[in-house]
């Protein structure tokens, strides 16, 4: 038995197809790629597959992530071969890292997300990187989150790692915590980012870009994250604590 | 996939489902328009998770774009949301895999499943700017063309379409084509084209056919007003389904719709003859599909699709010969891949039992009778071969095997009913449940109870059956009837192991004007529409009121379609089409009917409809002598 961990992108039209679609779509692909999956056991079993986080309807991606079990398979290359084979256009598997035994689901490994933003044409909204990029100077950026309990309280600076601008293309691109314990949605920023200017929000403005999922890690140099599977130690980010 | 889409970003994420209109789902078929001669935008005229589970159209998409020359796209109807955005901003209604204008096709098919889809008929037609009457139509527009069950009595919406394809898809479309491809830049009229198109065998161009009615309304005479034209069109038929066309790459859709699995056809037709079902009429004879073909297409289906379920499809999956080998070579397969296998339309007795056991979960799975009726002379009145005895015995068979649920159809308003054949309703599902007590006692129902669920639909006469001369009953009677079989189960001893369920009376009243309709009803329909009326089936937009509002204003009586009894000359609508069993054959199962007696079935005897002309299928078999 073997566990995988797939990475696959998301782009073009098929950005609108929800999550649980999504995963409908790779249960029927992973049975025209005839891969020998595990399936759960019971009456009726089902082949269990486990994404890392959900991705908003509308939003495209280059760096999402899928766990699977396979009773056996000849390499990783062979199982990215067949399943690419039979994909549609848009998803695309990229790499494919076999784990350990061990190893927690990335579902529970992941920290953090690398966005890239921009607002839609119909937003009317030209000098929008200048104004955010000032209101994320921000030394606190308060806003009310909801919870399944309700609402509470939050600081999403405390939950942005880093941030860039390209004013020129109008976008910016920004890590964000994403994790079981606090995720902050690109969403949110800009409703309170539009709030700060007097505007109203429309999350049908903003178009959203996942570029990757980060995992956290340690070595010598201490605490960082990284994408899930890379092999470019330059993409590791230290943070403190 | 298309990269280019109709609709905006922002307006995919502001409606509900942006998955029913971006395409690109597996198996789509994608072309090169510049290489091909012909395109075809096929509509199933209702949203698209009912209009993807449909058969028909998948069998013809999967033909249509075999041909090298044509290229075959889908259109469902755009659900409310989506029409409010499409009308107020003034978009045109395209085909999902190429995003192009419907306007702009050489092509739109609509399949006609159920009269209550014919206001959203109109829907396409405006939302794609094509006129609605086939007389207001250019060379600009594409040929407006309609086939499926409700073709065969297409005269309440004969003004909308230039052709009616009556029959089988499979067999006439590909000269339909080619004669389109040798006049479309000939310099002929449209109309002119029409006429040769109404040449082809199967083809009904109702604007080539005039009425003339009497002065009590009904039908004087329907005549071609060319010489060269047939006098009667007669259905098209496959003479041998396994050596038709039959899609091993069905489209898969992204979203769930309603047939979410691979459906795979084992025949044509049925044996049965019920006098009041339609397509027990409409596909005579019946025509089994080769086994071996049938295994090929199973196992080729489920590799192009990634499906985690096989459905088997026909009117009665008990009369396939060779059923029992089909099934443990379904089973076998299906296991080692961990699909499902759903059996629908089995008739219960011990071999049913043994292969549902093996692939339903007993404790989950329900079983399924449809007596239709509450009396045995009510179902020797409606040819229903299924006898109480035969429903107790099956069920006894079952509660041993671990089942506990029981579903129950019936008919209500059917020729000659009386109170007997309603009250017996509650009487048969009484029966079942003390059976339960008495087959499975205490200690063994593991604190589970018997528990049954009988649901009555309207009975609705339809064209080419025996009842298509019978009155049918009017709202107020419908609901008493509904009322008199709750009173009727409420009384019985075990009462509160049954749930009663009945359909609503106003859209029976609707189906049952539109299923023996004429072509005044054109008018009504587009008034009907224009005046907010669409998604007729669905109970949440059907407004009876606005209709009944729209009989008056048209001045058209509706009552002169449904309770009106006939006579046994009238002339219908639908006489100028044959279905391949004769109106003298149904007239005689009328009579027969009347006098309370049943009739035999295909594989036991012959009863002479006209179908035997075919020569195929049942007809040809040897008779079973008991």
């Amino acid at each position: 038995m073997n566990k995988l961990r797939l990475k696959f992108s998301k782009n073009g039209p098929i950005k609108f197809i929800g999550h649980l679609d999504l995963m409908r779509y790779f249960q029927k692909a992973i049975r025209r790629a005839d891969i020998d999956i595990k399936y759960s056991e019971g009456f009726s079993p089902h082949q269990v597959l486990s994404f890392a986080q959900p991705l908003s309807v509308g939003a495209t991606s280059d760096g999402e992530y899928l766990d699977m079990t396979v009773n056996s398979m000849t390499s990783t290359q062979d199982i990215m071969d067949r399943l690419n084979s039979v994909m549609n256009e848009g998803v695309e598997i990229r790499a494919i890292k076999e784990l350990s035994e061990g190893e927690d689901k990335a579902m529970t490994l992941s920290v953090a997300a690398r966005y890239s933003l921009r607002l839609r044409d119909s937003a009317d909204f030209d000098d929008w990187t200048y104004k955010l990029e000032k209101y994320l100077a921000n030394d606190k950026l308060p806003a009310m989150k909801k919870t399944k309990s309700g609402e509470k309280e939050i600081d999403m600076k405390q939950m942005i790692f880093n941030y860039s601008f390209d004013h020129e293309n109008r976008k910016v691109e920004m890590l964000l915590s994403m994790s079981s314990k606090e995720t902050l949605k690109p969403a949110l920023i800009f409703e309170y980012f539009y709030k700060s200017v007097d505007r109203e929000f429309d999350t049908k403005f903003l178009d959203i870009h996942r570029i990757d999922i980060y995992r956290s890690g340690s070595d010598s140099s201490g605490n960082y994250i990284e994408p899930f599977i890379t092999s470019d130690t330059n993409e590791r980010i230290y943070i403190n604590g | 996939m298309n990269l280019n889409l109709a609709l905006s970003d922002e307006t995919l994420l502001s409606i509900e489902k942006p998955e029913r209109y971006i395409g690109g789902e597996v198996n789509c078929v994608m072309k090169d328009k510049e290489k091909v001669d012909i395109r075809f935008a096929f509509c199933f005229p209702d949203v698209y998770e009912i209009g993807m589970s449909h058969l028909g159209i998948q069998i013809l998409y999967g033909m249509f774009n075999s041909y090298e020359d044509v290229w075959c796209e889908r259109v469902y109807s755009p659900w409310m949301d989506m029409d409010a955005v499409m009308r107020s901003q003034d978009i045109p209604l395209f085909a999902l895999e190429s995003q192009d204008k419907v306007k702009d096709f050489d092509f739109l098919g609509f399949t006609l499943q159920y009269e209550m889809c014919y206001t959203n008929i109109l829907q396409i037609l405006d939302l794609s700017k094509i006129p609605f009457k086939t007389k207001d139509r250019t060379w600009d527009d594409p040929i407006v063309i309609g086939g499926g069950p409700c073709t065969y009595n297409p005269e309440p919406i004969a003004d909308f379409f230039d052709i009616f394809y009556i029959g089988e898809g499979e067999t006439r479309y590909r000269e339909l084509f080619d004669l389109y491809k040798k006049l479309k830049d000939s310099g002929i009229s449209r109309s002119e084209f029409l006429h040769q198109v109404a040449k082809i065998p199967g083809m009904y161009v109702p604007s080539l056919y005039d009425v003339k009615y009497k002065e009590d309304g009904t039908i004087l005479s329907m005549e071609p007003i060319f010489d060269d034209l047939p006098k009667t069109i007669y259905k098209e038929m496959c003479l041998d389904l396994s050596k038709e066309f039959y899609p091993t790459k069905p489209v898969v859709p992204y979203i769930k719709v309603t047939q979410d699995r691979v459906v795979l056809e084992i025949m044509r037709g049925c044996i049965r003859g019920c006098r009041f079902c339609q397509a027990g009429q409409l596909y005579k004879p019946l025509r089994e599909k080769d086994i071996e073909y049938l295994k090929k297409i199973a196992i080729e289906s489920l590799k192009n699709t990634g499906y985690e379920e096989i459905s088997l499809s026909s009117l009665s999956s008990s009369d396939y010969s060779k059923l029992p080998e089909l099934l443990d070579f379904l089973i076998d397969k299906c296991n080692e891949k961990k699909i499902n296998i759903s059996l629908p339309s089995l008739r219960i007795d011990a071999f049913s039992l043994d292969v549902m056991s093996k692939v339903q979960d007993v404790k989950k799975s329900s079983l399924t009778f449809a007596p239709e009726a509450g009396t045995q002379r009510m179902r020797d009145v409606i040819n229903k071969g299924l006898t109480e005895e035969d429903i107790l015995r099956g069920s006894e068979q079952a509660f041993l095997g671990g089942w506990n649920k029981v579903k129950l159809y019936f008919m209500l308003g059917l020729p000659g009913e009386t109170d007997e054949d309603i009250l017996g309703i509650g009487d048969i599902a009484n029966k079942i449940a003390a059976l339960y007590f008495e087959t499975v006692p205490k200690e063994k129902r593991n604190g589970r109870t018997i528990d049954i669920v009988a649901s009555t639909s309207f009975f609705v006469p339809k064209p080419f059956t025996p009842f298509q001369w019978a009155r049918m009953n009017t709202k107020e009677e419908f609901l008493d009837k509904a009322n008199k079989t709750r009173k009727g189960i409420m009384a019985q001893l075990n009462q509160k192991h049954i749930k009663y369920n009945w359909h609503e009376a106003d859209a029976s009243m609707m189906e049952g004007i539109f299923a023996r309709g004429d072509r005044k009803l054109c008018d009504v329909i587009l008034k009907a529409y224009e005046k907010g009326c669409i998604f007729d089936a669905w109970s949440e937009f059907f407004e009876f009121g606005k209709w009944m509002e729209t009989f008056e204003e048209c001045g058209i009586d509706p009552f002169f379609y449904t309770t009106r009894e006939r006579k046994d000359d009238e002339i219908f609508p639908w006489d100028i089409l044959n279905c391949g069993v004769t109106k003298e054959f149904l007239l005689r199962e009328w009579h027969t009917a009347q006098k309370g007696l049943p009739s035999t079935n295909c594989r036991k005897g012959c009863l002479g409809c006209g179908a035997a002309s075919y020569g195929v299928g049942v007809c040809k078999e040897e008779k079973i002598v008991e």
